[in-house]
């Protein structure tokens, strides 16, 4: 390339100081825009509790569940026995063992969806398929937004949300704490209804934080790390659970306090008001403006010189 | 057969002249418990010596008991006890009018007896139907008396104050009814309409269920509380797979494969030979016949065959399996995590030759294009050389 | 050696080839698997996803990845009409032609992958719009570019052939042509800023994997980089376009054009490595780079392709068509592999599960490619797409006034302004 360090330099500084400047601009505007709140979970917010070391594995709220959800069940294994290996469309809540490899330690873990206070799967849905309760806090899907897309199952840490594979009117599928269940009349959601032995318990969050803190309190040492995951894990979930075993053991991610769609706080304050994009916009078609009409001119005389109609 | 009809006695005084002691009354209440432990106004919350006392005051209800196309099974069952006293026992608490197995009568003396059984009794004697009316040919293919059985039940149900089907025969047709059916045989329910009839179905049905019924219409005034085809609830509400004793075996995945192999001698589920409780409403698995233990079909090693149900019974095949219709956890759990995704041959072959074939030509196209020793390098001044179309 | 001054169509070539019937065969297989998927749905065999695995081939290649490689309309574009690079305006339409190309297969392999469809008409229902979300933005964004500026940006050589073409047609045409110029500086204001917008936020899509994305991917800056990595792409299918033109139809290449767009490669290239870098440094994770094993591996082998091949472009070696054309082949390849990291290759989703694509997904996957390609080689043939010299204009001129007589291809009077 036969060029001076001057053209090289300018080059450089066209091809890289914009980036750079939106780079820049776009780390410094969250420090000077205001920071996004942090959500919190409604008044109302309701929840479940599971507390893994009374859960004897019974898995009674797996047939409760799948009755008052008019769910078939799972016998993919053996074309008769409910067991699916992990959540699916027709699998809302699952009972999962986790075991040492010498058999030493066991505990059962009940997974369905977190009911999250800033759900990463409500922030992914482009349309409002997936919704939170104003009221409840139940993060529920709306079938009439949902377009199939799945970003809910890539923004879901918690790898909650299922997507129906067969057929060609597909559902996404997810625990809604029986919010159909219980307008129709019942009083409880199915598993909570039916657990022998109270593992898992419904009802407000801040009650069921309650509880917690007095098992844990007056057990210390029981609970793993004295805490019950789903109070602050995440920016807060509704769904609360103490266990003896480590959280990670029994599948629960660690994923911080900040919760899921926090992440994007730089991309969506480069997005503020529009500002940003609507200057580059701007500035954009003023020089565009300003080659076009020059550009126009040399064609104009290359149509003279050779007699061949200009392209646009 | 005595026919008291002009004044009934208490059960309690039936029970006296015939010779059984309080201890045996109370044993047959114990299992009135046993048999319905629910969904009976009789046994509801009530202990045997509760119940002995409301019996005991009750009048014998007078019973009819009409035979059509049956096989007497349903009569057999009530005599089919290990002890010999009870079958007794039943025919002293109960005041059978008319019985066509067990009255001496025969002939015109018998339609006599009928006669007289109905009109003494007339709105309130209850009648029990055993075996299925043929409707084909104006109901010809059984005549009773010179008339066909349609109309001996037709009249003699006018003036009954309840019908008790007793039996799958009665129910809803039984064998009789089976492919292709020839003499259209039908149960009460479909000829009979305006008086309460209770469906007992069964192949036979457990004759503690129909001294259940029959007493609590003697003793309480009603009859038990009955699902959508007509079957009383204490005895028909559940399948017989919720109740097996062989569930563990279902559930844990442990089943007979074949009849004599070593499942089978284990006492494994019989579910693959063909069994039919999960889709059978019955009560056998808790109330056993001839009051000894696993005197029933599947307690001797034999898959139920659905005998109380219309659509299973004599329809599906004794050794075609059936859907559970229900949903078991089974013996396993899922793992905390499962392998998910599979790697099919066909596909990375696929990815191969196409990476292949994209690598390839890439590499002969830049090949082809070194080949031209061709270079944007400075010297290399641009003319404006004509170039042809190819 | 040549110099290009104008656009001018493939000639003396015909349209319909052994290739043509190759590529319109893997077409109708393609559509004859999409109808099965669209009443069967998409598990079984149709495709490899599952749900921790919830984007498949074609989410993430043939939009995600190939809509990168089709970003020379934005990317060559900046560079001539906001930098005034006059050279450049001779490829623009090769440029705008392969992004239209990438951008509408795109969204046909999307309408194919999402499993409602039928909903899709909210996007333009802004009520319903939930403003958090980055695919929101790229649904917007996208269905507005492809079918408003780059839709219209791709219109003049389809004018000029029915000026050339359709004498009766002409006034319309012309008329066309003349409100388009009043406004095209609008139009490519638009046809820039929407790509850079959705493009970045493709990039952001993945930032709500959280920590399942592996950490020397995941940063808060991934659509910067996403967006950047566009950027070289865009020139590399551009300049590989133009090399294969050279092989295939023997057109001559204009040196001073090629070697301006190596140099924006390779400024590019260096300076989206140099930030990629720094934000791995930045973040802390710099051990990653050589410890995380496979992911580690990954890395390097995608910052060698890209920064290796730049590197060769910007030395002598580079300067040979050869070299060129397997320079930029090889950091579109490792470009390709940047942009497809985040969702698959160092996507973790969840213990235990993995993803191939089955066998119907990848042949779907490679029919809409196949569509772009004979696209693409169609219009190359009938519009005046590839850079030329005004000598090879009159050349084809001559040609077709023969093919066609009374058509009137040089000769024009100057405009009027």
């Amino acid at each position: 390339m036969d060029m001076t360090r001057r053209e090289a330099f300018k080059n450089l500084a066209k091809g890289t100081l914009p980036v750079l400047a939106a780079g820049c601009v776009s780390t410094v505007l969250p420090g000077v825009a205001h920071a996004e709140e942090e959500k919190q979970a409604p008044e109302g917010a309701l929840g479940l509790l599971y507390d893994a070391t009374r859960c004897v594995g019974c898995k009674s709220c797996m047939v409760a569940c799948s009755q008052a959800n008019d769910l078939k069940p799972d016998t993919r294994i053996d074309g008769l026995h409910q067991a699916p290996p992990t959540l699916n469309y027709f699998t809302k809540n699952i009972i999962k063992l986790y075991r040492t490899e010498d058999g030493s330690d066991h505990s059962y873990f009940k997974q369905q969806c977190m009911q999250c206070v800033d759900p990463g799967c409500v922030n992914a849905c482009m349309f409002g398929g997936l919704r939170k309760d104003v009221e409840t806090g139940v993060v529920w899907w709306y079938g009439a937004k949902c377009v199939g897309c799945r970003y809910c199952e890539i923004a879901c840490s918690f790898h909650i949300p299922q997507f129906q594979w067969d057929g060609f009117n597909p559902k996404i599928v997810k625990c809604e704490l029986c919010r159909e269940h219980i307008a129709k009349g019942a009083k409880q959601p199915g598993c909570t209804e039916v657990c022998p032995t109270q593992a898992v318990i419904y009802g407000k969050r801040e009650d069921l934080l309650k509880e917690a803190k007095s098992r844990i309190a007056a057990s210390p040492g029981k609970y793993f790390e004295n805490r019950v995951y789903g109070e602050h894990d995440a920016g807060g979930t509704q769904v609360l659970y103490l266990s003896r075993v480590s959280f990670a053991n029994i599948g629960l991610p660690d994923l911080g306090e900040n919760s899921i769609p926090s992440g994007l706080k730089y991309p969506h304050a480069v997005y503020k008001w529009m500002a940003l994009p609507m200057a580059l916009f701007a500035g954009m078609v003023f020089f565009a403006n300003r080659n076009f009409k020059e550009h126009d001119h040399h064609l104009v005389e290359d149509q003279k010189k050779t007699g061949l109609r200009p392209q646009l | 057969m005595a026919n008291d009809s002009f004044e009934k006695e208490t059960i309690a005084q039936s029970l006296k002249n015939a010779g059984y002691s309080r201890r045996d009354f109370l044993q047959l209440c114990t299992t009135l418990v046993a048999t319905a432990p629910m969904g009976l106004a009789l046994t509801d919350k009530a202990t045997p010596a509760q119940i002995a006392k409301k019996v005991a005051k009750a009048k014998k209800p007078s019973v009819v008991w009409l035979h059509f196309q049956d096989c007497t099974g349903c009569s057999e069952t009530l005599l089919r006890t290990s002890k010999p006293d009870v079958a007794d026992l039943i025919i002293n608490v109960i005041s059978l009018d008319y019985h066509e197995t067990l009255m001496v009568a025969c002939g015109h003396q018998a339609e006599d007896a009928l006669k007289s059984a109905v009109n003494d009794n007339a709105g309130k004697f209850v009648l029990v139907v055993e075996g299925a009316i043929p409707t084909k040919d104006q109901g010809t293919f059984m005549m009773m008396g010179g008339r066909p059985a349609m109309d001996v039940l037709r009249e003699v149900s006018s003036k009954a104050a309840a019908i008790i089907a007793m039996g799958s025969c009665a129910s809803w047709g039984g064998v009789p009814s089976a492919d292709p059916n020839p003499t259209g045989s039908t149960g009460v329910d479909q000829i009979i309409s305006g008086i309460p009839i209770v469906n007992l179905p069964g192949c036979p049905p457990n004759p503690y269920t129909l001294l259940g019924v029959v007493l609590e219409y003697a003793v309480m005034g009603k009859l038990p509380a009955t699902d959508d085809l007509k079957r009383p609830k204490f005895a028909y509400d559940r399948v017989i797979h919720d109740h097996c004793p062989r569930r563990a075996h279902f559930d844990a995945g442990r089943f007979a494969g074949n009849f004599g192999d070593a499942g089978h001698r284990e006492g494994y589920c019989l579910f693959k030979l063909g069994c039919k409780g999960p889709v059978t409403h019955a009560g056998c698995s808790t109330r056993h016949f001839n009051e000894m233990v696993d005197a029933w079909p599947i307690g001797t090693g034999a898959p139920c065959f659905g005998c109380t149900e219309q659509k299973v019974g004599f329809r599906i095949p004794a050794f075609s399996t059936v859907d559970p219709h229900t949903f078991t956890p089974p013996d396993t759990y899922a793992p905390i995590s499962s392998s998910v995704g599979k790697f099919g041959a066909a596909a990375a072959g696929l990815v191969g030759i196409a990476a292949g074939a994209i690598g390839g030509a890439t590499w002969a196209a830049s090949q082809k294009l070194a080949s031209s020793e061709e270079t944007i390098a400075a010297e290399a001044k641009p003319t404006s050389t004509p170039v042809g179309g190819k | 050696m040549t110099r290009w001054e104008r656009s001018v169509p493939v000639y003396g070539v015909p349209v319909i080839t052994r290739g043509f019937w190759a590529l319109l065969g893997l077409i109708a297989v393609g559509l004859g698997l999409i109808a099965i998927r669209e009443v069967v749905g998409l598990g079984g065999n149709i495709s490899g996803m599952s749900d921790p695995f919830a984007w498949g081939l074609w989410k993430t290649f043939n939009v995600m990845v190939l809509t990168g490689l089709g970003s020379g309309g934005f990317a060559v574009g900046i560079a001539a009409w906001v930098f005034n690079n006059e050279k450049l305006h001779s490829v623009m339409r090769v440029a705008l032609l392969t992004s239209v190309l990438a951008y509408w297969t795109g969204l046909f392999a999307l309408g194919v992958d999402v499993g409602r469809p039928w909903n899709f008409y909210w996007v333009a229902w802004p009520a319903t719009w939930n403003l958090h979300s980055p695919l929101l933005e790229i649904a917007v964004c996208i269905m507005l570019y492809a079918t408003v500026p780059l839709f219209l940006e791709n219109l003049p050589p389809v004018f000029e052939y029915i000026i050339y073409e359709f004498p009766k047609l002409r006034g319309i045409a012309e008329f066309c042509e003349s409100v388009m110029k009043k406004v095209y500086p609008v139009i490519i204001g638009l046809a820039y800023i929407l790509p850079i917008m959705h493009q970045s936020s493709l990039g952001a899509l993945m930032i709500l994997g959280g920590n399942r994305v592996h950490t020397l991917w995941q940063t808060p800056f991934l659509p910067l980089i996403y967006v950047w990595a566009a950027g070289f792409l865009g020139y590399n299918c551009v300049v590989l376009c133009l090399l294969l033109a050279k092989l295939a139809w023997k057109r001559d290449v204009d040196p001073e054009v090629l070697s301006e767009m190596n140099k924006i490669t390779v400024w590019v290239v260096y300076s989206w490595a140099a930030f990629q870098l720094l934000d791995i440094l930045v973040r802390g994770k710099f051990f990653h780079l050589f410890t995380d094993g496979y992911y580690s591996i990954l890395y390097w082998v995608e910052t060698a392709l890209i920064v290796g091949s730049a590197y060769v472009l910007s030395t002598e070696k580079g300067k040979k068509l050869g070299t060129m054309f397997l320079a930029h082949a090889l950091c579109a390849l490792g470009g390709m592999i940047y942009r497809f990291a985040p969702t698959t290759l160092a996507f973790h989703a969840k213990d235990g599960a993995t993803y191939f694509p089955s066998a119907i997904e990848l042949i779907v996957s490679l029919s809409f490619v196949a569509i772009a390609v004979l696209a693409y080689l169609v219009a190359v043939k009938k519009l005046a797409i590839l850079p030329g010299s005004n000598q090879d204009w009159r050349n084809m001129a001559r040609y077709e006034e023969q093919v066609k007589p009374g058509i009137k291809l040089t000769g024009y009077a100057p405009a009027q302004h």
